[in-house]
C-alpha cells in the first residue's frame, strides 16, 4: 500500500494510524508492537525535521517481500540520514545520560534492515522485520 | 493514555495507562512537572497499565529520573508489561531506573 500525506505538520498521529492499518501488516501483537514502535520514531523525525522551512509531504509504502514486512518512507526535505546519527552510550548513568538519539537506535534494535539513500531529491527510508516464520 | 498523580508532602504516587507516544507524552510531562519542580524527593510509578512507550515517553521517565536524582531522591516504577520492559532494556533505560 502507497499513502502520500501532505500536508504532514501536526499529521503524526494521523500518518502513524494509517500505515499501521496497512493491510501487510502481520496479525501478531508483539510484531505489531516493535513496528508501530519504529514507525513512530520514524515518522516522528520526519514530520518534525525533514521541512524545517515550510511544510511538505512524506509517502509511506508497506509491502511484503518474502518473509519480511519492508515499510520505505520518502520526503523531499533537507537531506539528513538517520543511520549517522551516533549510538546513545547506554552506559551512562542517569546524571550522565542526554535524553536524545534514541528513536533511531530503537529502530535500529528492531528492525532486521535499516537503510538510507538520498535520490532524485528525496530522502529514502527503508525498514525492513520478519514476519513470518519458517 | 491516563494519568494520576497523588501526592503526599515529599512522596507521589503515579499511575499511568495507556499509550505513551508522541501525541500523549506532552500530558504525560504535564502531570509530572509538578514533581520535578517542587519538594517531591520520592516517587512510585505504577506502570501495569502502560501498554506502550516511544523514545519521547522514555525522555520524560529520564527528565524524572535525573531530577530526583539531583535532589537526592529515588524513583521506583512497578508493574511493567514485558514488552514495555524490553523498551527500557534496549535503550539501557533499565539500568539508570529502578524498576521492579
Amino acid at each position: 500500500m502507497l499513502i502520500r500525506f501532505e500536508p504532514i505538520s501536526e499529521k503524526c498521529a494521523e500518518i502513524i494510524e494509517q500505515l499501521m492499518s496497512a493491510p501487510e501488516m502481520p496479525q501478531d501483537d508483539g510484531l505489531l508492537f516493535k513496528i508501530r514502535l519504529c514507525v513512530e520514531e520514524a515518522v516522528e523525525n520526519i514530520v518534525s525535521y525533514a521541512y524545517l522551512r515550510g511544510d511538505g509531504w512524506l509517502e509511506a509504502q508497506t509491502d511484503v517481500l518474502g518473509d519480511s514486512l519492508v515499510i520505505t518512507l520518502r520526503d523531499a526535505g533537507t537531506p539528513f540520514n538517520p543511520l549517522d546519527t551516533p549510538d546513545p552510550d547506554i552506559t551512562l548513568s542517569a546524571e550522565e545520560r542526554q535524553p536524545g538519539g534514541l528513536g533511531i537506535f530503537l529502530c535500529k534494535k528492531m528492525m532486521d534492515t535499516l537503510n538510507y539513500e538520498y535520490k532524485d531529491g528525496c530522502n529514502i527510508f527503508c525498514m525492513s522485520i520478519k514476519t513470518k516464520t519458517n | 493514555m491516563e494519568v494520576a498523580v497523588i501526592q503526599e508532602n515529599n512522596k507521589a504516587s503515579v499511575k499511568i495507562s495507556g499509550r505513551l507516544d508522541t501525541t500523549t507524552t506532552p500530558q504525560f510531562q504535564e502531570a509530572i512537572k509538578p514533581l520535578i519542580d517542587g519538594e517531591t524527593t520520592e516517587i512510585e510509578i505504577d506502570c501495569s497499565g502502560m501498554d506502550y512507550t516511544s523514545s519521547l515517553g522514555l525522555r520524560s521517565f529520564l527528565l524524572l529520573q535525573k531530577s530526583m536524582s539531583s535532589k537526592g531522591g529515588s524513583m521506583v516504577l512497578t508493574g511493567m508489561q514485558a514488552k514495555v520492559r524490553e523498551v527500557f532494556d534496549i535503550t539501557g533505560f533499565s539500568s539508570i531506573i529502578k524498576i521492579v
